[in-house]
């Protein structure tokens, strides 16, 4: 009877299993084993060894400034996005009129097309046409930027606009719910005690919706390593120069573009051990910040 | 016995006639969708030979050149591909598509001396003729005419060298407060636009070998193209483009005189109505150089109708079928005889109107830097770009581009001019 029930319980799981080995699993072990290979995706690949691994870390590689600048960029856009995502969930969490409205407004954003808005923001970043370089002249500016190809600007400006991506809007509608579970009378006592604003969030909040923070760091550290190829390519693809090109955009140009599938692979492996070391510490380190209520 | 004869004799019968009437389904395969009504080519394909069905496979622009690869490894690529420059090279290779030269002798149809002269350079460079252009677009110079009269400056014309356009840019600009208001030619957006330009300053782009080559040439229109927009600001600065399209259009914004864009542009710009405006070749430097582009209909070696699917593409290249899809597509024919027929001349109220541009154009441009992986040339336009913006020298740009196309192509596929 148990065992019956066993099988019963592996055959409803199945599907997970079977869909995880044919679309996860077995792509992820392909692309390891492609990535010691060369293959243009017309001759069989041919095993090369570590052939693609030397390119990729020899010191005249690209790759350096390609990493350099993932590595700027998640820090960057990490810190902008989940700080903003966590600043308007506490905006909707205030007791004003209308927070519904501002609710919408908020999310509204991050529902947008990617292409849309990308092509939206080269237009008010445009040089001759844009519309910040407009008010920029009206306070006398006459040497306006060229805020999408100049390397000062660009890195800054990318990191920046992942405000407007999904994943921002989608952490600050967990964050929301979260700050709704903090215990009321927490804040209630704090507040007899004579607990200021900034006293109550950073002893009260930030403790209490810690876990959801760690999540929402975790989600957005991966999603700036792997899905910002969402945001640069129609934004920036890459350029000026190589300065916006980020390790997803490059494993795409390489990949399709030029039909060097096995350097592209071994540059998704090291993405995947960037992505694995960088949540693990991540995890390690919030032994000593992250509160779970028992 | 004789039941059994009789029975015989109807199973046979009956298979004949299926045989008879057997509809022959041949898969055709392109990343724009099908036009609509008149314009349908596969439908009026269909109307004329009713016994053979085109199973149309439309494959999204961004993932074309792998999808058709992957069809081809897994041996189910469609019987009739509209292949890309860069891509017939390599299916040519793998054995992927097989030669139509013995299919375009024996057609009444066509002929070879009837196709621009690229077609036969390609030819010749390939050993044989593995595709027929569906047709082609090219590279041209965009003109705002009231811009020039207000100036009093000369319309271009296919005399045009590079002093007559530096001459004319320097005029054409306005200024206010300091500010260029008006600029004397808009940057570049459309990256192919750098391999024509280089072009016309000697570098061959891809040589009779089919290699990569550049050197000299990309080093002096670099450092020109740099003064133009740096140090006599007639040329606007780059701007971003995705996959060739620029948010903000100054040529269209009647903000810059003259541009250069492909000459599909023309089906955008027909919709101008602020201002009149025409086209021209690209101006002469060293030499006349422009770039096409196509897509090449080819057959697959595995398919197992070869027949119907050259059927098809003969239909496609002879003047009922170009007719429609010169019209559809505002693009031209590679054809020379249906080229003069003006087919795909699409005008605006405000321009164009000089034609002949585009069919001048086609007697001097190469296919160049489009038999090349788009990874390597859209890349180096990216480096093209921060040298004008000074973000890199020029000297490095051009010692780079020869290093990523050694390392991309292949030693042997690569030479400094």
């Amino acid at each position: 009877m148990g065992k019956r029930k066993n099988v019963i319980a592996y055959l409803f799981v199945s599907p997970w299993i079977i869909g995880f080995i044919l679309f996860t699993g077995g792509p992820i072990l392909a692309v390891i084993l492609l990535s010691f290979c060369k293959w243009d995706l017309i001759a069989p690949p041919r095993w090369v060894g570590l052939e693609n691994y030397i390119k990729m870390f020899r010191s005249e590689s690209e790759f350096w400034m390609v990493l350099k600048f993932t590595l700027f960029y998640t820090l960057l856009s990490v810190i902008v996005s989940v700080g903003w995502a966590l600043f308007t969930a506490l905006l909707l969490n205030q007791k004003v009129k209308g927070v519904r409205v501002f609710s919408f407004f908020y999310f509204v954003p991050a529902v947008v097309p990617m292409i849309a808005l990308t092509f939206a923001f080269q237009l008010i970043f445009n040089k001759e046409l844009g519309v910040v370089n407009y008010l920029l002249t009206l306070i006398r500016i006459r040497n306006t930027p060229n805020w999408l190809m100049d390397p000062n600007y660009v890195t800054w400006l990318v990191a920046v606009l992942n405000i407007y991506t999904f994943y921002t809007g989608q952490m600050m509608l967990i964050f929301d719910s979260a700050l709704k579970e903090v215990p009321k009378e927490l804040y209630e006592a704090a507040e007899i005690d004579g607990a200021g604003p900034l006293t109550r969030f950073f002893r009260i909040t930030l403790p209490t919706i810690s876990p959801i923070l760690l999540f929402n760091l975790v989600t957005a550290t991966i999603n700036s390593l792997s899905a910002s190829f969402t945001l640069i390519y129609p934004l920036t693809g890459g350029g000026p120069g190589k300065v916006t090109q980020a390790i997803s955009l490059d494993i795409y140009y390489n990949a399709f573009k030029t039909f060097r599938l096995g350097y592209a692979s071994a540059e998704a492996v090291i993405l995947f051990c960037i992505s694995a070391v960088v949540s693990l510490l991540m995890f390690i380190l919030s032994k000593k910040w992250v509160y779970y209520e028992v | 016995m004789k039941r059994l004869i009789v029975l015989l004799g109807l199973l046979v019968g009956l298979v004949l006639m299926g045989l008879a009437d057997e509809t022959i389904v041949i898969r055709y395969a392109h990343w724009n969708a099908l036009p609509p009504d008149p314009y349908n080519y596969v439908k009026a394909f269909e109307e004329k030979y009713p016994n053979i069905k085109v199973e149309f496979i439309q494959i999204p622009e961004a993932e074309y050149s792998q999808k058709l690869r992957t069809m081809a490894l897994a041996g189910n690529a469609p019987d009739v591909l509209c292949l890309w420059e860069a891509d017939l090279a390599d299916f040519a290779r793998a054995g992927w598509i097989i030669p139509l030269d013995e299919y375009v002798k024996q057609s009444k149809e066509l002929s070879l001396d009837d196709f621009i002269p690229a077609v036969k350079k390609l030819m010749e460079l390939q050993g044989h003729l593995y595709g027929l252009p569906w047709c082609f677009a090219t590279e041209i110079m965009y003109y705002n005419k009231d811009l020039f009269d207000k100036a009093g400056v000369p319309y271009p014309n296919e005399n045009w060298t590079w002093k007559d356009f530096e001459e004319a840019a320097k005029k054409l600009i306005v200024i206010k407060d300091g500010k260029v208001v008006q600029y004397g030619c808009d940057a570049l957006s459309f990256q192919g636009l750098w391999y024509s330009l280089i072009g016309t300053f000697g570098d061959k782009i891809v040589d009779e070998q089919g290699r990569f080559a550049i050197g000299e040439g990309a080093r002096k229109f670099l450092n020109w193209w740099y003064d133009l927009t740096n140090k006599y600001k007639v040329v606007a600065s780059p701007q971003i483009s995705t996959s060739g399209v620029v948010s903000a259009d100054l040529f269209m914004a009647g903000k810059a005189a003259m541009a250069f864009n492909g000459s599909w542009m023309t089906s955008v710009y027909k919709d101008i109505t602020d201002f009149s405006w025409d086209v021209a070749p690209i101006p002469k430097g060293v030499r006349q150089y422009s770039t096409l582009h196509t897509g090449f209909f080819a057959i697959n070696a595995k398919s197992k109708v070869k027949d119907a699917a050259w059927k098809f593409i003969e239909f496609c290249m002879s003047e009922e079928g170009q007719k429609l899809i010169n019209t559809a597509y505002s693009n031209p024919s590679a054809r020379l005889s249906i080229l003069k027929k003006g087919y795909y001349k699409v005008e605006g109220p405000k321009g164009p109107r000089n034609w002949s541009a585009i069919e001048k154009t086609a007697e001097f441009a190469e296919w160049g830097y489009t038999l090349l992986p788009p990874g390597l040339t859209f890349d180096l336009v990216k480096d093209f770009n921060a040298a004008i913006l000074g973000q890199i020298s020029v000297d490095d740009v051009i010692k780079r581009a020869i290093e990523k196309a050694k390392d991309i192509l292949g030693e042997d596929r690569v030479v400094v001019q």
